[in-house]
This record gives structure tokens, sequence and C-alpha cells, in this order.
């Protein structure tokens, strides 16, 4: 019988003639032969550079859509004290700006934010230090004055919030209309942070130039956020009281005031304009907007627009009033064709005369609190500082004005956590992208009240997804410029030299480079689906 | 007991390899061994068999994931041909130096260019040097016979076999077969259990850099083992016989002749069947000849071959793949192998086929009876 040396051995489990070995292959330091290291970059999603707040949406998607709700409010709180409003009323300068855009449709991160917002209003915001013996007086309370307050607190200040009407809330209560943003909602979430923070709120406390003094002696800083909460008349307008500013209109709407007159006609294209006159409609009143431009042009959000057309709104646009004839009991109007001439609108030819109840200007908004401007100490936060903007642009100016007040206290390192953490890296393109992980899916579709339904009431028009069913949404977002530990660098890597540790906290040691292995060779900058890797040179 | 059933080859291979439960399959389609990978996904669609399909996007892939899969410790089956077999070919080396058990089944094809499909044994001829274990198959029966065996054999060498069957005239014909029973099957050839295998808990390292000296080390104990391996295969072909009653040699003896015939027509593959028809006409007509077949090219049997061919004047040898500038390649082997006799046999050298040309028994015929205008030292084409 011939012997089978190697085959027995085989049986008997002796490999010494095979090419396996019980050691590592570790003691080969493969990269010792790379020229090039991949490095973790994370970046900007351009979301998060759109959104005036900048908030880390990328990370909060990812928490959102594994059903982590509580982290991702965590998140989102972190830079926006009022998500359930900005999720309702912000026209999402982030959605513009989505990555997803050029694949198929932009994330709905503005509807997700609302649903988040939702959930917070039960949910007492955290805070981030002890108290301290700092004190703050904040006028107005609108979102900047609100803002300013919530990033004080959140650091142990003292804050006291001096709002000359009944309620808090700014142009949210008596500028934005309840169809858009309920005031139950509004009132609840105003109320969170109010409590949570156990923020001085001081209502029907008008704050005059005779008190600044005082005020000043009794707080540390003084923040002033009045807004521009009144309408600018045109000077050429006759004074009569069948002439009105749209705020006012509006803030009498939202105060259940009764309004008299039928009909309204409303000069303007911003979004006071159609608010006015959208709110006028469901009081029964019969109204219309002239504008001196064409509708594209019209500074309004463009959703609303739609929106407003649907319910049968009557915009006349290119249309100018030459002449106002004030009758007494009403004002008859000439409407003329505009006419460009250079830069400048002026009147065309005649179209007709027509007869209205009320002329409401919609055509700007100025202060109350010009005395707030003669003082250059005082730090200054909001429209009031940077013109009629948007509420997600005051939120941000309001944080900005307490991140300078705590600096000043010596309680903030020299540049906020944000701005470190988000200004400084750069963005990240579609381009680079590797969207090979991903299959198009259209974005899901929020039902709305009809326009039949909503004609006559106050009813909130956008009705909202639930938390589970918005994950679906969530699991859309590319978390752009984030690493998500996603592990395809790790799959990929021929070296094993990658490692992820999804047990630690910091995003920079959840994945560690082996370079004693590494051989530099590209593969997981190559694969990433966010573009987080980056390869350097390792000379 | 066993089941008559009439198949076309490649499902005939199709049911071998079902037999012997393969854990993953992995398989890229090419002609003519697309059969053969249809029907096992379509026994592992319907749960016929149970086993882990491998979608790939090439035949380096195909190769790739079951070097994968049997390092990990599974049985595991992948099919082939021409371009695909050759798209293999880094792995096919680096297969063979990781020790690692698989059959393979190739259907032999021609390699382009010219494009052409058809029956040609030059793709895998072209893989001796790889370090695989090959074997030749006359019918789809004997297909069908040596996977299982081959599963057997590659299992305790630990080393891959390459099981081939000629595109079209066996992938593509229908035969009459017996299919044994998954029992006598399972009592043949237990599961796989791999004396090493990828596992986190004890981790080991599979095919890791060596040093000059223990490599070369490492492949004196391979080519040890293949030579092992004749007497492993002799060992397992007796087996299957015993059991399954059905028997198979390294080389087999087809066709006897006269006592004193001095000459010897030598083939492989499914060229023997025609052969056969050839030689019983020559021996009716009194051009007495022996027919053999070799269905074991690596590791070649020189000592089965001395034995059978050591009392003949001449060898015919019948090619279908050639190594242009020397001949047919099958020829080489056996000049080679006969080289060791103290008196050589002619070795005639006969390029009959390649890429699926016509192998009639009146051209095999006619060569025999020519055989004097035959050259001794060139190749010999029609
Ligand atoms: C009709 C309308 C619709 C809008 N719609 C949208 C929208 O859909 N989305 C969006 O993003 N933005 C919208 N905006 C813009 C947005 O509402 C404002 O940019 C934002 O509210 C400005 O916030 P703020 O805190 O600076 O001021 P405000 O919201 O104006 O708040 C200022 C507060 O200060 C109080 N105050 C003023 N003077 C004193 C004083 N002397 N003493 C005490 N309190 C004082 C006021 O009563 C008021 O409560 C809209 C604006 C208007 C007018
Ligand atoms: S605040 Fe506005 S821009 Fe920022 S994330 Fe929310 S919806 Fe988008
Ligand atoms: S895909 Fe996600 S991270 Fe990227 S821009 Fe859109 S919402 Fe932001």
């Amino acid at each position: 019988m011939i012997k089978l040396k190697h085959i027995e051995a085989i049986r008997n489990g002796d490999f010494t003639g095979l090419p396996i070995s019980n050691t590592s292959t570790a003691v080969n330091m493969t990269g010792s032969w790379k020229f090039f290291r991949p490095t973790l970059k994370p970046k900007k999603s351009p979301c998060l550079e759109a959104c005036p707040l900048h908030i880390l949406i990328a990370d909060y998607m990812q928490e959102f859509a594994a059903g982590n709700h509580l982290n991702a409010l965590e998140i989102l709180r972190e830079n926006n004290p009022l998500p359930a409003v900005t999720g309702r009323v912000c026209p999402h300068f982030c959605q513009s700006a989505c990555n997803r855009t050029d694949f198929d449709e932009a994330v709905l991160i503005g509807d997700i934010e609302r649903a988040l917002g939702d959930l917070g209003l039960t949910q007492p915001y955290s805070m981030e230090s002890q108290e301290c013996q700092e004190k703050a007086a904040i006028i107005g309370s609108g979102p900047a004055g609100l803002a300013a307050a919530v990033f004080l607190a959140r650091s142990g200040v003292k804050v006291t919030i001096f709002e000359q009407s009944e309620a808090p809330g700014g142009l949210l209560r008596y500028g934005i209309p309840a169809y858009r943003l309920p005031r139950r909602i509004l009132e609840k979430e105003i109320k969170n942070i109010v409590e949570s923070y156990s923020i001085d709120l001081r209502c029907n406390h008008k704050i005059k130039s005779t008190d600044l003094d005082n005020l000043r002696k009794e707080y540390d800083a003084v923040i002033a956020a009045p807004g521009l909460t009144q309408s600018s008349i045109p000077e050429t307008w006759p004074e009569t009281p069948t002439v009105k500013g749209a705020l006012e209109l509006l803030a009498a709407i939202s105060r259940d005031e009764p309004i008299p007159g039928q009909d309204f006609v409303i000069i303007g294209g911003g979004n006071a304009a159609l608010d006015t006159a959208r709110s006028l409609k469901r009081l029964g009143k019969t109204v219309q907007i002239i504008y001196r431009r064409t509708i594209d042009e019209m500074p309004a959000y463009p959703d609303e627009i739609i929106e407003a057309q649907s319910e049968g709104l009557l915009l006349r646009e290119e249309t100018v009033i030459e002449e106002i004839i004030d009758n007494g009991r009403d004002l008859s109007l000439n409407l003329h064709r505009s006419r460009k001439n250079g830069d400048r609108i002026e009147a065309g030819d005649f179209i007709e005369t027509i007869t209205t109840d009320f002329l409401i200007a919609a055509t700007g908004q100025e202060s109350s609190g010009d005395f707030l401007n003669c003082n250059p100490e005082l730090l200054k936060a909001g429209d009031f500082a940077h013109g009629a903007a948007s509420v997600a642009e005051a939120l941000a100016s309001g944080r900005k004005a307490a991140e300078t007040t705590l600096r000043k206290f010596g309680r903030l390192p020299d540049d906020s956590i944000t701005d470190q953490e988000t200004q400084n890296l750069p963005p990240i393109t579609f381009a680079a992208l590797h969207l090979n992980y991903y299959s198009k899916k259209p974005a899901l579709k929020i039902p709305q009240l009809d326009e039949q339904t909503r004609s006559d009431n106050f009813s909130e028009i956008h009705l909202g997804l639930s938390l589970e069913q918005l994950e679906i949404e969530a699991e859309r977002c590319f978390h752009c410029g984030s690493c998500t530990t996603c592990g395809i660098c790790w799959f990929f890597c021929p070296d094993v030299a990658i490692a992820i540790n999804r047990e630690s906290d910091n995003a920079e040691s959840q994945i560690l480079f082996d370079y004693d292995h590494c051989k530099g060779c590209g593969q997981c900058a190559e694969v990433c689906p966010r573009g987080v890797i980056e390869m350097e040179e390792d000379l | 007991m066993e089941k008559p059933a009439i198949l076309l080859g490649s499902e005939a291979v199709a049911h071998g390899v079902k037999l012997c439960r393969p854990q993953v399959i992995s398989a890229y389609p090419i002609t003519p061994q697309t059969h053969i990978i249809e029907t096992l996904s379509e026994m592992v669609d319907s749960g016929e068999l149970k086993s882990q399909y491998i979608k790939v996007e090439s035949e380096m892939s195909a190769i790739a994931a079951v070097l994968g899969s049997v390092s990990a410790g599974s049985r595991s089956f992948t099919a082939s041909s021409s371009q695909g077999l050759a798209m293999m070919h880094e792995i096919l080396h680096w297969y063979a130096g990781a020790r690692l058990p698989l059959v393979l089944v190739n259907a032999n094809r021609a390699l382009g260019g010219p494009w052409n499909i058809w029956s040609d044994q030059s793709d895998s001829f072209s893989q001796r040097d790889t370090g695989w274990l090959q074997i030749y198959c006359e019918t789809s029966q004997e297909a069908l016979d040596t996977i299982i065996m081959a599963y057997k054999a590659s299992e305790q060498l630990m080393l891959p076999i390459m099981v081939m069957i000629d595109g079209f005239i066996l992938s593509h014909t229908m035969e009459r077969l017996m299919i044994p029973t998954p029992k006598m099957v399972d009592d043949f050839l237990p599961p796989y259990k791999a004396p090493y295998q990828l596992d986190p808990e004890n981790p080991l390292t599979f095919g890791a850099g060596a040093h000059p000296d223990l490599f070369y080390e490492l492949k004196k104990a391979y080519s040890e083992t293949m030579t092992e391996a004749l007497t492993l295969i002799d060992q397992c072909q007796a087996e299957f016989a015993q059991k399954f009653n059905r028997h198979y040699d390294v080389i087999m003896h087809c066709q006897e002749g006269d006592k004193d015939s001095d000459t010897a027509v030598i083939c492989c593959g499914a060229m023997t069947g025609t052969a056969r028809v050839a030689s019983e006409m020559l021996n009716e007509n009194g051009t007495s000849v022996d027919l053999f077949k070799l269905r074991l090219l690596r590791p070649f049997p020189k000592t089965a071959l001395i034995t059978a061919l050591k009392n003949k004047k001449r060898v015919i040898v019948l090619n279908r793949a050639c190594s242009y500038g020397v001949g047919g390649t099958l020829s080489q082997e056996i000049r080679t192998a006969l080289y060791d006799l103290p008196e050589h046999p002619i070795v005639n050298d006969v390029m009959i086929s390649l890429g699926g040309k016509e192998v009639f028994p009146e051209t095999i015929v006619k060569i025999v009876n020519d055989r004097e205008q035959l050259s001794a030292t060139e190749p010999n084409w029609l």
C-alpha cells in the first residue's frame, strides 16, 4: 500500500505543507508602501449651509430615520429653538439647496422639522449649564427676542423679556395668519421655552426711551429685538380712516376684532399683501391685490402665491394707482397699466376707475422703536437689526446676539460651537457624492385641506404626516458630508485597515484607519457614498 | 434504486451537482455552459436544492466568490467555458495555491479569435499549469458520476478539480442515463468538513506572504500531493464502482485489437465515442487497433499510460487542442510520458479537430489506414 503522506497529514490536522498559518500578517507593515493616506473630512451639507440657523440636518435625519426621534429633536434644538414654527412658516432655504434635487426631489426637511417640533411641544428643553449671576433684558418677544432668550438662558443667564403686546410671538402671532401657523402650536412652543428656561416674560410692558437707563443699570446686558411691526404707508396717500396698513389689519384679525367694510384693495406683492388678502377672504370680504410688476416678480413665497391663486384670489399684475379720490365713506382709485422707465415704474395707459371701502398698504414695514437706534451700545437683533427678512434669519440673529453677550460675559469660547463646527468646513457638491447606493424615490405627498374646506375659516391648510410616515422620507436623505458609519469603506478596504466603532459618540473616532497596514489604494475614498473620506499625500 | 432519465449533458451535470449538495453556487453564463447554471438556479429557486446562489458580473467574480465561500468552509460549485475560463485564469492559480477544494465544470469551447463557440479543448488544456486536477468525460453519465467522485477526491486533497465536457457534443445532446439516489451519493460523499476555514473565533491567515524558501517547500509539497492524488483517485473510482456499479479509470481501454495489434489510438473527451465506432470498423476490416481514452490529464497518469502502451509500435494521438509552434497538446503529454520507455513507439501527432470541425468515424478510419504516411515528428494536419 502506497503511503499518502500529505493526504494523511491533512486528515490528521497537520497543515505544515499548506499555505495556512495561525500567525497574523500584522507584522507585514504594508502601510509603509503608501504615498496617500485616507482621512475623515466631514463636510457641510448644502442644506446646512443654506439654513440661516445652520441646523445639523444631515445628522438629525440619520437619528430620525433610525426611529430615534428624541435624539433627532435634541440635535435640531441645538440650533433651532422654534422648530414647530419654522417647520411651518420657514420658506425652507434648506430644501432649495438639497443635493437630492439633482437626483430626484428635495428631501422634505421642513415637514420633518415640523413633526419633530410638534413632538417637542411636550418635551422640556434641556439646559447646558448651571445658573450664573448675569442677568439680561430683551426687548421684544418675536423670534429674534425668543432665540436670544433661549441661548442666553441655556447658559444659565437670567433672562427677562419685555413685550408691549398682550401676548408673545411678535409677527408670528400678529402677522402670520393662523391657517399657516395655528395659535395653539405657537402658544405651546413659546410656553415650553418660557417654562423650560424659567424666562421672566413680561407682556403688556412697553419699553420707552425713558426706561433705557434703568434697564442698563438693572441688567448686565440689553438686547433690542423690537422688529418692524408697523406698516409704512406711502406719503402721497390721503390720511383718512379708509386707508390702513396691512400689519395693523392682520393684528386686528389675529385679535378677532370686528373688521368693518366689504371691498378691499391691497397694494403690494409681499407676504403681508397675500396674508392680508387671504385672511380677509376667509372673513367673507371682496379682495383684490394690485401689484405694479408681474406676478413672477412678486417677493412673496412662490408656494403662497400658488395657494392664493387656487383659492381664487384676484391678483392684478402690472397695475398702478395713479390717483386716489377720497369720497368720505369710500375711495375711488384710477388704475393705470404700469410702464418701465429704466429702473423706475410709472403709470402708463389708463385702465379704469374702481371704488373700494378700504385701501390697504402692504408696501413696507417700519419700526416703532427708533429711539433704540440712538443707543450705539445696545445689541440689536432680528428685523430691527437687518431689515425685514424671515423667521429663521430672525432666530439666527437672536442667537448671534446671545452669543456676543455670552462672550462678553466670558462664558463662551471665542467662536461659537456651531460656527466652528460648520462654517469652516468645505461644502459638499452633488458631484462629490457617490450615488450608486441610492435608488430614485419621489418625496412623500403632504396632505392639505382642499380650497372648499378652507375657504371660510382659519384651520391649518397643511396637515402634516406622522413621525413613522416621515421616517421613510428621512431615509431619502444622503447625509451629505456626514459619516453615518455605513461600513461601505470597511467592506471594500482590501487590507482590512479600517475599523468601525459605532459605540463611540465622537464622529472622529468612529472610523479608525490602521495606517500601519493601509496601502493607500484609495478605494475607501472612492466608494464613500457621502464624500467624507479624502486621500491626502503621505510622504 | 437509480432512476433512468433522458437529459441534456448540461442537465446531467446539474443533477450530479445537486446530488453533491453544494452550499454555494456562483457562476456567470456563457455558451455552451449556460444550461448548467440555469438548471441549477431553477433548482435553487424551486427549493429542491438548498444552496446560496450568488449572481455575479463576470467569471472572475464567480471564481473569486467561491474562493471566499470555500474559505469559509462550504462546499461550492462553479462552471464556465472558453473565454470565461480564460478570464478566471489568474484566480485559478491562486485558488489551487490556496489549497482549497472545489469542482468546476468546463464545457469545452474554442477561444477566439476568430469568434467560434464550438467544441475545442484549447480552453482547458491551456490551464494545465494552474495546479488544478483535470478530468475529461466521454459521456454525460460519465460527467455526472465524475462530479461526485471529484468532490470526494478534491476535499481529501484540498485541491480543486476541473471536470470537462465537450461543448454542444455533450452539453447540448440528449442521453439516456441513470441518476443515483440522494442516499447513494450521501453514503459515498459525506458533507464537507473543512480542515481549516475562515472563523473569527479561531483566526488563521490564508495564503499570506511566503519567503522564498518557504514558498519552495510549499510548492514541493503541492507537487507531491499531486502525485498522491493518482492513488487517491484510483481509490475513489474503485469505491464508486463498488457502490454504483460503473467503472472508471484514469486511462480506459475502450476497444481491444488482436493480441498482436501494434497500433493504438488515443484521445480524450466525447470524441472517444466516434473513435469507438471507427475502431470497430477498422477491426472488422482487418486493421487491428486498440483504442484508449485519457480521463485524467492532471496529475498525468504516466505509469498507467506506460503500462497501457508499452507493447505498441505506433500511437496515434487525436488532438482537439493545439500548442502552436509545437503541435497537438495531448500529443506532447503522451510523448513526454513514453520517453521513459526503453523503446519508444512512434507517436503520430494528429490535429484532427479545432473549433468544432466535425470528426466522422471515416475520418479516423482513413487516418489509421494511411498511418504509414503520417509524420512521426511533425504535427499532422488533415
Ligand atoms: C405678514 C407677514 C408674514 C410673514 N410670513 C413669514 C413667513 O411665512 N416665513 C418667514 O420666515 N417669515 C415671515 N415673515 C417675516 C417674519 O415674521 C419676521 O421676519 C420675523 O417675525 C421678525 O422677527 P423679530 O423678532 O425681529 O420681530 P417681530 O416678530 O416683529 O417681533 C418684535 C416684537 O417686539 C415687540 N416690541 C416692539 N417694540 C417694543 C417695545 N418698545 N417694547 C416692548 N416690546 C416691543 C413687538 O410687539 C413684537 O412682539 C412675515 C412677515 C409678515 C409681516
Ligand atoms: S429653519 Fe428653515 S431653512 Fe433651516 S432647516 Fe428649518 S426649514 Fe430649513
Ligand atoms: S440629501 Fe440630506 S444632507 Fe443632503 S442636502 Fe438634502 S437634506 Fe441635506
